[in-house]
């Protein structure tokens, strides 16, 4: 439990490094990733191949960003299970045959499974590798500033900044009653109600203060005053490198482009 | 300077922990709020930044008038760290989360950086900046809670048991640190001899009344103490 927390707080105490991605314009970075994200998802399920080139973008910015890649790797696995959910549903109904290969039918369900599970992998990428390289004060700044509205913002962070006090609450729960539990290992079905129920009236009343204490810093006071950094050339050309990847690999279809370098054009 | 006049504060459940209380604080004073648990210490310190939803009476800092329109100006003015750190620390990073104030406060970038390297260097927690809340030790739980106060520079400080978690090194550079701050303190406290050390003027809560209010001489009086179930200091 206590790790969970390890684990959710860890990827942003990367952001706090300084290498050229972490310098990047935040804006720069969430238009980035809203952009791959977006063409990711505007493929064909039917059409996993198309989907690696786009490894480009998550190769490319944790190599610059020095984060190491097994930590995000470890985080999108997280994910895996309801991908795996949703996509074997389609290879159970979508039994059409797409090809065969050696004689064995691929059905169009295996085929939108493998994509559905690479379109995964980018997605989550992108969204962990923004986090790990923007402090979350400065997304939701930069939101603030596109006139997202507040209320979406807020609870945004509150929802971030919660998860962290309902682990805790959690964790110490179970840290007291283990110690005055004997050698029980987890925690009772008998003892679980009222476990659940204190731990909901706990993480509220924490929740309270501890919204009480951001109050008391001006919490409230927080608008657009803080000034928005310039954009440098780096942050365009780096904004112009992934729109102009995303369209081509969007509107060319590479591998085919390929395979006709390799076998003479069809 | 602090005026409070008629300051009455109700929970929901209508517990009534502030009971009428008349106080005027003055400029560069140091006061130590001292009761026993439940007397309403820490209600009349959330009362104060106007946190408890249901007040009456008035309070007054540097001529602002609480109220819901300046709360946030009573809020700039009046920094209260809380009785938990654990309520006031939610940053992943104990960087952000003093330069959470700061931020708030609509402060350039630069100056938050230099505002926040200032006040961890002044409460020697320079290096636990790249750290996470949740992994500190409760002494330094509370020192961190008290840099991310201090980074917005309140006129008024207000502390909740600042000594609970301390050991004997941490209290002793707490009362040299409070003493260099030429701010108004308001300090509730259970540990009578910092009260004493730190504060010159002391007073004392029962019920969410003001029972006592003069020097904080009179926190080694024991005829008094006993009175209110506290303990006088042990003379020596
Ligand atoms: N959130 C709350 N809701 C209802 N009643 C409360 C709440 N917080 C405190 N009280 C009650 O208000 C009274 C004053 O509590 P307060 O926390 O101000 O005391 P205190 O002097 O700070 O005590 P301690 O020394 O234990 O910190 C107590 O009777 C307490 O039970
Ligand atoms: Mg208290």
């Amino acid at each position: 439990m206590k790790n969970a927390t390890k684990n959710l707080y860890a990827l942003e105490q990367l952001s706090a490094g300084g290498t050229c991605v972490h310098r990047l314009h935040p804006l720069v970075k969430l238009m980035a990733a809203a952009v791959f994200i977006v063409t990711v998802i505007s493929f064909d399920r039917y059409a996993p191949m198309r989907l690696v080139p786009y490894i480009f973008y998550p190769m490319i910015l944790t190599a610059l960003s020095e984060t190491p890649h097994s930590m995000l790797l470890k985080r999108v696995f997280i994910a895996l299970p309801f991908c795996l959910f949703a996509g074997v549903t389609n290879v159970m109904f979508d039994t059409a045959a797409a090809f065969t290969v050696g004689g064995v039918a691929v059905s169009y369900g295996a085929v939108s499974l493998v994509t559905i599970l690479i379109r995964m992998y980018l997605c989550v990428m992108a969204v962990l590798i923004l986090v790990s390289v923007t402090p979350l004060s400065e997304i939701t700044g930069e939101m603030r500033r596109l006139r997202v509205p507040n209320i979406f913002i807020i609870t945004l962070e509150m929802t971030y900044r919660y998860i962290g006090v309902l682990l805790n609450e959690a964790y110490s729960m179970i840290t007291a009653y283990r110690l005055r539990g004997g050698n029980k290992k987890g925690v009772d079905i008998r003892d679980m109600g009222s476990f659940a129920g204190q731990l909901l009236i706990r993480s509220l009343d924490r929740a309270e203060r501890v919204y009480n204490a951001m109050a008391c810093r001006g919490y409230a006071l927080q608008n657009t005053l803080r000034r928005s950094r310039r954009l440098t050339p780096g942050d365009i050309i780096f904004l112009a490198v992934v729109l102009i990847l995303c369209a081509t690999f969007r509107l060319v279809d590479v591998n085919r482009l390929i395979a006709a370098g390799i076998f003479g054009g069809v | 300077m602090l005026t409070i006049q008629g300051l009455t504060a109700i929970y929901p459940d209508k517990t009534k922990a502030v009971d009428g209380i008349d106080l005027i604080v003055n400029d560069g004073e140091s006061v130590a709020l001292i009761g026993e648990n439940g007397a309403g210490k820490t209600s009349l310190l959330l009362a104060v930044v106007g946190v408890i939803e249901s007040l009456s009476g008035v309070v007054e800092i540097d001529g602002v008038r609480l109220g819901k329109k300046t709360a946030g100006e009573i809020r700039k003015k009046a920094g209260l760290v809380f009785q938990n750190p654990d309520d006031q620390l939610f940053m992943p990073l104990i960087y952000d989360d003093i330069a959470f104030g700061c931020r708030n406060l609509g402060m350039p970038e630069d100056e938050v950086k230099a505002r926040v390297a200032d006040v961890l260097d002044r409460l020697n927690i320079a290096h636990l900046r790249g750290r996470s809340p949740l992994k500190l030790s409760g002494g330094e739980k509370r020192a961190v809670a008290m840099a991310a106060v201090l980074a917005m520079n309140p006129s008024l400080l207000m502390l909740d048991e600042p000594t609970a978690f301390l050991d004997h090194r941490a209290r002793r550079s707490l009362v040299e640190t409070l003493k260099k701050l030429s701010q108004t303190k308001i300090i509730a406290t259970h540990d009578i001899a910092f009260a004493a050390e730190v504060c010159d003027r002391a007073v004392i809560l029962k019920d969410g009344k003001i029972a006592v209010d003069g020097a904080s001489s009179l926190l080694y009086d024991e005829k008094l103490m006993s009175d209110y179930r506290l303990e006088a200091i042990a003379k020596g």
